[in-house]
């Protein structure tokens, strides 16, 4: 009884802590797309963005496609949002506060982004048409490239905590920081993140020269749906972010979810405002950067962390 | 952890590993084909997470999702029809390769049942992982080494072959459809 | 869920794997084939480590090992499938008609 007790409210504070994150991540989005316009910031209307679109995207007729695999459209966004939902509960919120901890946590977050190519490939193959397919293969190009960096970058994390586990790789924190340890790492993994999370100057799979990329075929609650678990995966990374390399639940006097959640926010703050302060970045360049610069930088960032254990 | 859930779960990740095994071959389009490997593969590294190999399963899980992205771009990149949902049946000796597939199956599962295997399970399943990381970098080091040397071979010889330039010229020079006819013209 | 269920299981995959290696004519599925009969092994190494030799870490070794040689059979067959395409324009077997005795 009590493991089915404790099995629900592991769920319901996972699902809880991506709502809350992907509402103040479309709120930091709208109050960014204004500041950066120079339009000035009215709050009423930032605060109903997000419901208003959630509820035009209900009122919207979901259409379909010719000859559809109906079950990777089904699939595809479900999976995304699991994948999410998976690595929040690796979350640490506070000392011995996790919703599960494996000795692996490092090993499943890595396999939960390795998925979200999986997942994006069959939104965009699944619908049978040209637009969406060809956001799928923008995908595969962009997620080969970044899964080599992304993984040296949380590599280094793991090494001062002598762990996979993402509980240990807080806990080593204590001393320093591993963003002020290994400087690189963060960057790189924000970079990644924004790939991941199919956004901002990265939306290259959903862009709108595609007329929507992967999702060009999606309207109404289909659409929404695909944004919500976009949103969550990258409310997800972000979090997962702040505990890799900002130290997650530390910090002095305030309690340890609190810290959790202002660290993210933070980061869900820089990527909302990199969505509308940068230019898309064309698919070639980013594969060249990937592979030829932020692969060397990943490396060293993996050697000055090891250093620091000599 | 009791006994039941465990072997629920086996029970379910084998039948989806074995089922979705069986669909590779048995689908139109090459896409759903790389999909339900990865579907067994997925299955398969589930069961070795069940079996105390949790760094092992979760790895393996991790490098499929990436090796079925590298066959989806080859499959654009050469196969005819490759991402198509047309029929598509391109198999040889069938009947063969039936008989060898049943073949296989039933010598190795006949070795298996045989018995003989000794009974000495993992005594601390929560250490697996640790006790990996120790070995790698302990006693195996130089299995280790060895592996990454190779891999590093790998690479280089890969990249070798698959060059569009070699010291002869282009790879692709003069390179034309051969017939699907023995006697036949090659099309141009 | 017993040693031999655990091998029965990955004969099962080994099975299907030599079915499709020996069926398919595209490189890719046949690649697929391959996979599945290294998949198989694998699972039966672990099953091995995790029930008849004790946890012993050389076990987990072997499989890291496999994991090597899995990434290899991969490589290497993308690289030769690249090669088979710029030189014969092949993408199925029975292009390949120099390699027929």
């Amino acid at each position: 009884m009590s493991v089915a007790l404790d099995a629900a409210l592991g769920v319901a504070a996972v699902g809880g802590m991506l709502a809350v994150g992907s509402l103040a991540l479309a709120f930091a989005d709208e109050a960014a797309a204004a500041a950066v316009a120079g339009a000035p910031l009215r709050p009423r209307r930032l605060l109903v963005a997000p419901f208003r679109r959630a509820a035009s995207a209900l009122l919207t007729a979901t259409t379909t496609t010719e000859r559809p695999d109906g079950g990777g459209r089904a699939l595809a966004p479900a999976l995304l949002a699991g994948l999410a939902a998976l690595a929040m509960s690796m979350l640490p919120l506070a000392p011995g506060v996790v919703p599960a901890d494996p000795s692996t946590g490092f090993v499943v977050f890595s396999a939960a982004v390795a998925f979200v190519m999986i997942a994006v490939f069959l939104h965009g193959w699944s619908p049978n048409s040209t637009l969406p397919l060809h956001g799928a293969y923008r995908f595969g190009a962009v997620a080969l490239s970044f899964q080599i960096p992304f993984l040296l970058a949380m590599l280094a994390t793991a090494l001062p905590a002598q762990s996979l586990s993402l509980v240990r790789i807080v806990e080593a924190q204590a001393p320093l920081w591993n963003v002020i340890r290994e400087p690189l790492g963060l960057p790189i993994y924000l970079i990644v993140g924004l790939a991941v999370g199919l956004w901002g100057p990265l939306n290259l799979p959903d862009a709108d020269d595609l007329a929507g990329g992967t999702s060009a075929e999606d309207s109404g609650l289909a659409r929404w749906l695909w944004e919500a678990a976009r949103t969550s995966m990258l409310v997800a990374v972000a979090a997962l972010g702040s505990a890799a390399f900002l130290g997650g639940y530390l910090g002095p006097l305030l309690p340890g979810p609190v810290w959790v959640a202002l660290k993210t926010a933070l980061l869900l703050a820089v990527m909302a405002v990199a969505r509308h302060a940068l230019a898309r970045a064309r698919i070639e360049r980013f594969v060249e950067v990937a592979w030829v610069l932020l692969v060397p930088l990943a490396l060293l960032n993996v050697f000055v962390s090891g250093a620091f254990l000599l | 952890m009791s006994d039941l859930p465990v072997s629920l779960a086996f029970a379910a990740f084998s039948a989806v590993a074995v089922v979705a095994g069986i669909r590779v071959f048995r689908t139109d389009s090459m896409v759903r084909a790389a999909f339900y490997l990865l579907a067994s593969f997925a299955a398969v590294g589930a069961i070795m997470v069940l079996l105390g190999a949790e760094f092992l399963g979760m790895v393996l899980i991790l490098m499929m999702a990436g090796e079925m992205l590298v066959m989806a771009i080859v499959m654009v990149m050469y196969m005819m029809n490759p991402a198509g949902l047309n029929p598509m049946v391109m198999v040889h000796q069938h009947r063969t390769a039936i008989a060898a597939g049943a073949v296989a199956f039933l010598a190795l599962a006949g070795v298996g049942l045989a018995g003989g295997v000794p009974q000495r399970p993992v005594t601390n399943p929560g250490a697996a992982t640790g006790d990996l990381g120790r070995e790698l970098l302990g006693n195996s080091m130089l299995v280790f080494q060895t592996a990454g040397v190779t891999l590093l071979g790998t690479m280089v010889g890969a990249i070798a072959i698959a060059a569009p330039r070699g010291r002869f010229g282009d790879a692709d020079a003069d390179s034309q459809e051969p017939a699907l006819q023995p006697d036949e013209e090659p099309e141009a | 869920m017993t040693t031999e269920t655990v091998i029965v299981v990955g004969a099962a995959l080994f099975g299907i794997g030599v079915y499709g290696a020996l069926s398919q004519q595209s490189f890719v599925m046949l690649m697929m084939g391959i996979e599945l009969m290294i998949n198989g092994a694998l699972l039966v190494l672990v099953a091995m480590w995790s029930r008849a030799a004790g946890g012993s870490p050389d076990g987990q070794m072997l499989a890291v090992v496999f994991m090597t040689v899995m990434a290899v059979e991969m490589s290497l067959g993308f690289a030769l499938i690249t090669s088979a395409y710029r030189v014969k324009r092949a993408d199925i077997t029975e292009k390949l008609r120099k390699l027929k005795g």
